[in-house]
């Protein structure tokens, strides 16, 4: 009984949160957002034409109505069409979402699991010079603007002014080695400006773990150091870890590809974002906001469901 | 927090980033007293102007001094760290303050919904969306970093007050009879101060960060300049082989980073008693 | 068989397919023609559907060519109906909004249709301030519901094959208009079908079909279809001596498109088109301007540097159009004034940041110093430009700015607070932070000359719109080569929110407009032309102006004289490509 009320009571959260989440990216986006209207209407219009233009973005229509209108258009799905392009929505993200995700895919892993076995290692040594080391440089890496990194790697790896070996821009993938050739930069960057944060987050989690009472015991019986490594302080340390991986997804996609993407002029929803946002395309914005912020509130939704049946303490707590 | 002066004194590192902020402080506040980088905006040469003694670090493609301009891109940056660390902190204080005071009411409640929905929200996309609302005002950035910065100081201070709550000189100020509010704000809050200090300096450091971002995608500061706009000036250079912009920003950018990396790693340190046991 | 718009139509075939990639600086928004208001979209939609004239690919100035038209107009004495007869037999793409997905043939009553597009609200149609009030009965069609089955008397088709327009008043600018994207032959079927969708599902009967677009990039192939007209130099109008060296001799008498493959390349950051261009991964690019340093050997004349030489092809085009800085003469802070004084002390302010503006600096920072700096709305490229006119107008002279200020009783206490508004963009920054230090110069305190930052383009049009910005800054691409389209940008009635966006409303201004409106180009309206520019220059109300001079670089395997105007996009055509690259399908 105890657990069903626990689930009713998250879910209906859940829903307070989209009905907040939607609410004010729709207020923001679309009641204060850009308008397209002077863009849209030919030279020398009447008074008529710019009202017709209006009508037909809906501008003209009351804010509560159009605002029950986009919860219908998200939850079926049936997003529209982009004001620029007039391509439907769904196809637009259809497009561009598969490319940010083979786009990041690559980053967000390494710069993970580099991360944590740069963790590992400093926290294995912890007070000693491997520790000081990789903090140090973590410490650097997280000194330095991912705009820095990206513009450096472009003129090193790019351009003439470098080595020149990888293409400066674009996104003509059609097998794995073309796959190799676009995504090896922007994969590089984004290693780079996550990898400081992640190794640092990791450390405190290993060496809390490290610091228990069974793995001191371990220690003390001689176990070798990649079975307690692995086999007690990775698996222990796995749920704070999976949980910081889950929420960085809709994050490291949105707004790791928004710069990456419209810097290296790939299409992925980062450059479709950016555009929207350039030059007012309010369905398409309205959608990507809409739907990260729907998405992000499921995750969060699933995790506490997950955490509550496994672990009734969570509740409290 | 003597004895947090006295930890933060003998970690060299700490002290080092101490010293570098503070260089840039100074530099900042020549800036406003009017003293140095007031010709960020003057056309003073020709355009691509190499270093020299006029132009310490040459000139852009307007002609305009770079120096001035890194020089009143660290003003640009304190403006902004201080007006949102210090918006933020406060609201961050506040709002988790009631939040753990009144932890699982309704106050609770509202509180940790709204904390909810904007963490739910792409920052970069939150920010667009404020700085479209509040098209062409000044404040627009500062505003969009401040409203969704806050949540992360409010979790940590509610945590922080929920601990404090139960222990037992709360009990005593309850038992003689003083109102909730004064003891939250007089007995509860001045206890997180280390704990807002140390978020103070990581605060700080995202605001510079996101700054140069936000400007890079053109929803940043209207009047003057920032490392930001330098950079995002760059971006269109360097590829034709002119360096000055980005050399200076970046620079500028990484020391006063770094500085306040390290000034908010020994802080934790200094200011985390149960780091100091172990 | 069935291709739709997906598969190129050349897989089949064994022979290498040919493919030109194309550089483009902006991507194109809608492709509907009835939407096609940018350079980039017209551009593309031109290739993609056809119009009932276009320019002769070589003749310059331009000259009118017909396109899908059999021939030019048959007009009335009283140069009001014009009579326009059309190809036989040629053909829509295949395209599932056809019956059985075989294209049908193209009919004068899809002309109608696709102009009628334009007075439907529901289109959301950009074109129809080219034809409003022109056309006998269209704006009353639009005023009685827009319904496609009611006729209208000044637009009809006489049979399958001959349009016939009738006009309420003489518009010689009328033929330039049915050259436009806009005026293309869009099947009703594929409106049925496709609606707001039909900007991605392209159904023409132009030279090419799309087989895919994204936001960087749009591949077209060629349409096998399309009707066979050997390409003949002279009726083109080929200049032997200018344009001799570029191999296009070549191409006499064989049927174009020449090329099986279009890839577009929208790439707006400079650096990264240009990076593009010289690894090679494109054949041709519109040369940034931080780049003509490395690509000119010289200015005067324009000379390519060796290391290109043997590489590249190069030519340098003036911009059809301009770049110009208004003055919102509606705002009573510097523009009209009811009070006569002040009005006059007004147009002394305006006139002292005119003379402080520094052509030659902005020539030299932005446009390398090449671009051709003119006084009014006349640039070099219009038949009208007058070499003498009143060059006092574009030098600078602060002695005599500061002379005005002093007249007019202006100084640092009472100067008034200028917004200066722009889209949000580096370059845009920096025009404007070189604006306010030619300003600093007559003592204009740099406090009192504010950026106003709009993050989209719409939203700074409709802040001018709304009378919200004192300066704007623009820059104007003609639609077609006559000068009347610049003429009408000051025109009292055209106002903001229409193109006029200065406000400027001076009735002998507009006299003489409307009294030229009739005039094709000729003495007469030269001199009445001349006469509106002198208007425009002793008001000083805008800071005008500047034409570019664009470079154009093109890989010496492609043979083709390029053209970036609004008024270009017809010769991808005529485009070939040497000893393809060969394509493996």
């Amino acid at each position: 009984m105890k657990e069903i009320s626990f689930i009713t009571r998250r879910l209906l959260y859940g829903i307070v949160l989209v009905v907040g989440v939607t609410f004010i990216s729709f207020l923001l986006m679309v009641y204060f957002g850009p308008d397209k209207t002077f863009e849209l209407i030919g030279k020398n219009p009447t008074s008529q034409q710019i009202a017709e233009v209006r009508q037909s973005l809906g501008y003209d229509r009351p804010f509560l109505l159009r605002y029950v209108d986009y919860l219908f258009e998200l939850g079926t799905l049936d997003l529209g069409l982009s004001d620029t392009s007039g391509e439907p929505v769904e196809s637009v993200l259809a497009r561009s979402l598969p490319i940010s995700i083979a786009l990041v895919v690559p980053g967000f892993i390494l710069g993970n699991l580099l991360g944590l076995g740069f963790a590992l290692f400093a926290a294995w040594n912890r007070g000693r010079w491997p520790d000081k080391l990789i903090m140090g440089a973590s410490v650097m890496g997280m000194s330095i603007s991912f705009l820095v990194i990206i513009i450096v790697l472009q003129v090193f790896l790019c351009t003439p002014y470098g080595l020149n070996i990888f293409p400066v821009r674009g996104w003509q993938v059609h097998d794995f080695s073309s796959y190799l050739h676009y995504v090896s930069v922007p994969t590089l960057a984004l290693v780079l400006v996550t990898l400081g944060y992640n190794t640092r987050f990791y450390r405190a989690v290993m060496v809390e773990e490290i610091a228990r009472d069974h793995i001191r015991t371990l220690r003390a019986f001689g176990a070798s150091s990649f079975e307690i490594l692995f086999r007690h302080v990775l698996k222990n340390s796995l749920i704070p870890v999976l949980t910081r991986v889950m929420f960085s997804v809709p994050f490291v996609l949105i707004s790791g590809s928004l710069l990456l993407e419209s810097f290296f002029g790939i299409p992925g929803i980062g450059l479709v974002t950016f555009n929207a946002i350039t030059s007012g395309d309010q369905p398409i914005l309205k959608a990507v906001v809409g739907l990260t912020g729907v998405l992000f509130v499921m995750a969060l939704t699933l995790n506490d469901l997950l955490y509550g049946v496994v672990d009734p303490r969570v509740e409290s707590s | 927090m003597h004895s947090v002066w006295q930890r933060l004194k003998s970690d060299h590192y700490g002290m080092g980033g101490l010293l570098v902020v503070a260089l840039f402080a100074l530099a900042t506040l020549t800036v406003w007293t009017g003293l140095f980088g007031q010709g960020w905006a003057e056309v003073s040469g020709n355009s691509w102007e190499s270093t020299s003694a006029a132009h310490w670090f040459g000139t852009n493609l307007l002609g305009q001094d770079i120096f001035q301009r890194t020089l009143f891109g660290a003003a640009t940056a304190f403006e902004v760290g201080l007006v949102v660390t210090g918006f933020s902190t406060l609201l961050g204080a506040i709002l988790g303050g009631l939040s753990g005071w009144y932890s699982k009411g309704w106050v609770d409640e509202i509180i940790l919904w709204i904390k909810g929905v904007l963490d739910s929200i792409p920052f970069y996309l939150f920010a667009a969306a404020v700085a479209f609302a509040l098209q062409g005002r000044p404040w627009a950035m500062h505003l969009a970093m401040i409203v969704t910065f806050w949540t992360t100081t409010a979790r940590i201070v509610r945590g922080e007050v929920i601990r404090i709550r139960q222990q037992e000189f709360i009990e005593a100020a309850r038992a003689i009879g003083l109102s909730q509010l004064t003891i939250l704000f007089r007995h509860v809050l001045p206890n997180t101060v280390h704990i807002l200090l140390v978020q103070a300096t990581i605060v700080f450091v995202a605001a510079i960060k996101t700054e140069v971002i936000l400007s890079f995608l053109g929803l940043g500061i209207q009047d003057g300049v920032s490392w930001g706009l330098m950079l995002a000036e760059s971006s269109q250079e360097v590829l034709a082989g002119h360096f000055g912009n980005f050399i200076a920003a970046s620079a500028a950018l990484f020391l006063l980073l770094m500085g306040f990396n390290l000034l908010a790693d020994a802080l934790q340190d200094a200011t985390d008693t149960r780091g100091a046991m172990t | 068989m069935l291709s739709g718009c997906g598969e190129p139509p050349s897989t089949q075939s064994e022979k290498p397919v040919k493919v030109y990639r194309h550089a483009m600086d902006g991507a194109p928004g809608s492709l509907d023609p009835a939407q096609a208001a940018s350079v980039y979209a017209n551009f593309m939609v031109v290739n993609l559907y056809d119009t009932l004239y276009r320019y002769k690919y070589l003749a310059r100035p331009y000259r009118l060519h017909p396109n899908l038209a059999a021939d030019m107009p048959t007009i009335s004495m009283d140069g009001l109906q014009l009579t326009i007869p059309i190809k036989k037999g040629v053909h829509f793409i295949d395209d599932p909004a056809f019956e059985n997905g075989i294209g049908r043939e193209v009919r004068a009553q899809d002309f109608v249709y696709s102009i009628k597009r334009h007075f439907d609200p529901k289109t959301r149609a950009q074109g129809a301030w080219l034809w409003q009030n022109r056309i006998e009965g269209l704006d009353e069609w639009k005023s009685r519901g827009s319904n496609y089955d009611n006729e209208i008397s000044g637009l009809r088709a006489l049979d399958d094959h001959t349009i016939q327009i009738t006009l309420t008043r003489p518009f010689p600018q009328l033929l330039h208009t049915l050259t436009q994207g806009y005026s293309s032959v869009v099947p009703q079927e594929a409106i049925d079908l496709y609606g707001q969708q039909l900007s991605s599902h392209p159904v023409g009967s132009g030279p090419y079909q799309m087989v895919s677009r994204d936001p960087v990039r749009a591949v077209l192939a060629r349409n096998p279809a399309f009707r066979a007209e050997p390409f003949d130099l002279q009726t083109e109008g080929f200049d032997k001596p200018t344009q001799g060296g570029l191999g296009l001799e070549i191409l006499q008498g064989r049927v174009p498109p020449f090329t099986d493959r279009l890839e577009l390349e929208f790439i707006t950051e400079d650096a990264a088109r240009w990076n593009a261009f010289s690894a090679g991964e494109v054949h041709f690019i519109k040369v940034p301007v931080s780049q003509f340093d490395s690509v000119l050997s010289g200015r005067d004349p324009l000379a390519l540097s060796p290391q290109f030489e043997n590489i590249y092809q190069f030519r340098a085009s003036q911009d059809a159009g301009f770049i110009y800085t208004n003055f919102n003469m509606a705002d009573e802070s510097i523009g009209y004034h009811p009070d006569q004084r002040q009005n006059d002390r007004n147009r002394l302010l305006r006139c002292a940041m005119v003379k402080a503006f520094d052509w030659e600096k902005r020539n030299e920072i932005f446009f390398y110093g090449i671009g051709r700096v003119f006084p009014g709305v006349l640039p070099p490229s219009v038949p009208e430009y007058d070499a003498n006119g009143d060059s006092g107008y574009i030098l600078r002279d602060l002695e005599g700015a500061r002379k005005l200020l002093q007249e007019g009783e202006w100084n640092e206490d009472n100067l008034p607070v200028l917004e200066y508004g722009f889209p949000n963009s580096v370059t845009e920054r920096q025009i404007f932070e070189q604006f306010r230090n030619f300003m600093m110069d007559i003592g204009y305190p740099p406090e009192k000359i504010r950026p106003l930052i709009f993050a989209t383009y719409g939203d700074y049009q409709r802040a001018y719109s709304q009378g919200k910005v004192t300066l704007i800054n623009s820059s104007w691409t003609m639609d077609y080569p006559d000068a009347e389209n610049n003429m009408q940008l000051y025109f009292g009635p055209n106002a903001a929110p229409g193109s006029n966006s200065s406000n400027y409303d001076n009735p002998e201004y507009n006299r003489l407009y409307r009294s030229a409106s009739s005039l094709h180009e000729s003495p007469e309206r030269t001199r009445i032309y001349r006469q509106m520019n002198q208007l425009l220059i002793n008001d000083c109300a805008s800071i005008t102006g500047i034409s570019r001079t664009l470079l154009f670089l093109w890989d010496k395997q492609a043979l083709m004289v390029p053209d970036r105007s609004f008024l270009g996009g017809y010769y991808l055509r005529f485009v070939e490509i040497l000893d393809s690259t060969t394509v493996v399908p």
